[in-house]
């Protein structure tokens, strides 16, 4: 371990320690309701189970959450690696979902040619929006946090018309449910005993944190990208060419999250819901940063966040804090998470007075 | 025509109040994405006022809309402190900080709308009911055609922030902490050679916006939504940054900038109705202003100067 990678489980513990306080303030049990997080989230039993339901229920049915959360803060990491704040994961995500659903969701092709159909059209999708930010920024100096969040706006609303004209089913008013051949989780899967939904794309996830690990740490290009990311001017007189590898940098993160749309939409869900941008593209800016901006770390913050978010409901039924307390939890680690380059400077200067 | 106007002003002022809180914000030297974040905290403490003392006025009484706007300035500038707090003092990334201040205060005011509607109200909502205020019209002028329009139907809020919006220019381009501010974002050292704290500067400049987008947040809370809830978080925040950078960090180009983003959605909103297509087409109006950004960066872009320490943490040593 580097010197400092204690920090986040510093600020992480930090966090759950004012969570106990304020949970007691409402009156209730903290370490219940932590506790009923991790039963929520299948990492501890239950009391009891509805039928066909168990402990491996809820861990298969929290690693669908997970995956999303993973592929969306490896999207974050990448940009910030080139020094691009990639606030447009969500924007990115919902175009690739939507073109997806609409090209292979509805089309009814076998499940053989489907999936991986999906999986390809979510990367180049993100890849393209996120290269058309990358790109402005080179070609036309536009900031990247700018065009992002314009590109949501875009997406979200042009996304919301086609649905509502074209897709929308008019019991849930949202889009069509897609085919089960395309989804990438399995529903309803008997194993043994119980019935699971298999989320296939975690392991879509897991080999895209490895190319990430090996392209950042053993090939040109990863360090190209660093290197534009720790000095774009360093970089430059180095003979990087760095709007090169800028506007790289974004497809690559813009792939992404195309990636953690089509896992989101056509996965952990079915469909989606017009005009409203899922917030997981911008808590996975404050999930890389808590995972040290390391594609190991993210892994660990990732998990931690998506334990408060799932296990929430579980917690709000059964300790009768309410579930929106989980995401004020998230607010406040991520908060004293921001905190943390002050924590790493103060201990230093601590260090060197000593 | 009239709708046009009469709903288009009453869509740009708030965000144009925001914008230049944004614009303060920033000329100072600290990006502000936490905009969003703020005037939703500040439309929550103005909501959250608004209802506990409703009960001590008549229904259709303007005491507690105006008692609201000053609650949501306080309550914008309360939180913002986080974000100066975090950019200042802990040496945050501004950015990042940004975000996280925008997650946090929508999760916060929706756990705390939830907690005191079940523990004080003894009600099972995510809300609180507002109502729309009142509005006037102001007799004679408002019979001008075209021009009249300005003056008819307006929410009350909306001379309040013309007013405040005057001030603020005054103060940005008019005073010595004005061009110390906008110092403070283009060369801090010199500021700082000067004998003028930066810190103390920027944090300033960090409240005003703060304070400036609470009271925007309770604005939109009165007029769009009639009430809160976390329909409050639907973007305005980052309509008001695009806004600002559309207008170079200027408070009267970024007044251009927002009147053509309301006038584009209130005429997108009756082009629609009178072409008598289903509302479902709205959609496509409400992307107008956002590829206009787009667009106008593209075109215009490269005249476009942000505030030369812009997102730069001072740092009293570097040179």
């Amino acid at each position: 371990m580097k010197k400092h990678d204690w920090i986040p489980v510093f600020t992480v513990l930090l966090s759950l320690i004012l969570g106990i306080v304020v949970i007691a303030l409402l009156g209730k049990n903290p370490f219940l309701a932590y506790y009923n997080l991790l039963q929520g989230s299948g990492l501890a039993p239950k009391a009891s189970y509805a039928g066909h339901k168990g402990m491996l229920t809820d861990f298969t049915s929290f690693l669908n959450a997970l995956t999303p959360m993973l592929l969306a803060s490896l999207s974050v990491l990448i940009a910030l690696k080139a020094g691009l704040f990639n606030i447009g994961v969500s924007g990115q995500m919902l175009a690739a979902a939507f073109v997806a659903t609409v090209l292979v969701g509805y089309s009814g092709l076998p499940a053989v040619l489907a999936k991986p159909l999906v999986v390809l059209i979510g990367i180049a999708v993100g890849a393209l929006v996120g290269g058309l930010v990358g790109f402005l920024r080179h070609r036309f100096n536009i900031n990247e946090v700018v065009s992002t969040i314009m590109c949501n706006y875009i997406v979200q609303y042009v996304a919301s018309f086609f649905i509502n004209v074209f897709f929308v089913d008019p019991v849930s008013r949202q889009s069509k449910n897609i085919g089960a051949a395309s989804r990438l989780t399995l529903v309803d899967v008997t194993v043994g005993d119980y019935k699971m939904d298999i989320p296939l794309g975690i392991l879509v996830a897991a080999a895209a944190v490895v190319a990430a690990v090996f392209l950042l740490g053993k090939t040109t290009l990863g360090f190209e990208i660093k290197a534009v990311g720790c000095s774009s001017r360093a970089a430059e007189y180095a003979g990087i060419r760095v709007g090169r590898t800028r506007v790289l940098a974004m497809m690559l993160s813009g792939g992404a999250a195309g990636l953690a749309g089509v896992t989101y939409y056509l996965g952990y869900f079915a469909s989606m819901q017009p005009r409203v941008l899922a917030s997981t593209g911008y808590d996975a800016i404050a999930v890389a940063l808590l995972g040290n901006s390391s594609p190991i770390g993210i892994i660990f913050s990732s998990f931690l966040i998506t334990v408060i978010s799932k296990g929430s409901t579980y917690m709000s039924s059964t300790a009768g804090v309410q579930a929106e307390m989980a995401s004020a939890l998230t607010g406040i680690i991520l908060l004293i998470s921001a905190c943390g380059a002050y924590v790493r400077e103060r201990l230093d200067r601590w260090k060197e007075n000593r | 025509m009239n709708t046009i106007i009469i709903d288009g002003l009453s869509f740009a002022l708030p965000l144009f109040i925001m914008a230049i809180g944004g614009i303060y914000c920033e000329r100072s030297g600290v990006t502000n994405l936490a905009i969003e974040g703020l005037q939703g905290f500040g439309a929550f403490c103005g909501a959250l006022f608004a209802v506990c003392i409703a009960p001590c006025f008549a229904g259709n009484s303007p005491v507690p809309f105006y008692l609201a706007m000053i609650f949501a300035f306080l309550g914008g500038m309360l939180f913002s402190l986080l974000h100066a707090m975090l950019c200042i003092r802990f040496k945050a990334n501004q950015v990042i900080s940004g975000v996280v201040i925008n997650i946090l205060a929508m999760s916060l005011t929706e756990f705390m709308t939830k907690q005191i509607n079940a523990s004080i109200f003894k009600a099972a909502s995510n809300k609180f009911v507002l109502g729309v205020s009142t509005r006037i019209t102001v007799p004679g002028i408002s019979s001008v055609p075209v021009l009249g329009a300005v003056f008819t139907n307006l929410y009350p809020f909306e001379p309040v922030i013309a007013l405040i919006a005057l001030i603020a220019w005054y103060v940005l381009y008019r005073t010595p902490f004005g061009l110390h501010l906008r110092a403070c974002g283009d060369n801090p050292h010199a500021v700082d050679a000067a004998g003028i704290e930066v810190g103390k500067v920027r944090l300033v400049a960090v409240l005003v916006s703060g304070a400036l987008s609470g009271l925007g947040g309770i604005c939109f809370a009165y007029s769009i939504s009639a009430n809160f809830s976390s329909n409050i978080y639907s973007g305005y925040g980052y309509l008001a940054i695009a806004a600002l950078i559309f207008g170079n960090w200027k408070i009267l180009p970024t007044l251009g900038a927002c009147l053509l983003f309301g006038f584009a959605r209130s005429g997108g909103y009756e082009l629609v109705k009178l072409l008598e297509m289903p509302s479902s087409y709205q959609d496509l109006v409400m992307v107008l202003p956002y590829v206009l950004t787009l667009l106008m960066l593209v075109f215009f872009g490269r005249k476009n100067h942000s505030p030369r320490a812009l997102g730069v943490i001072y740092d009293k040593g570097a040179r």
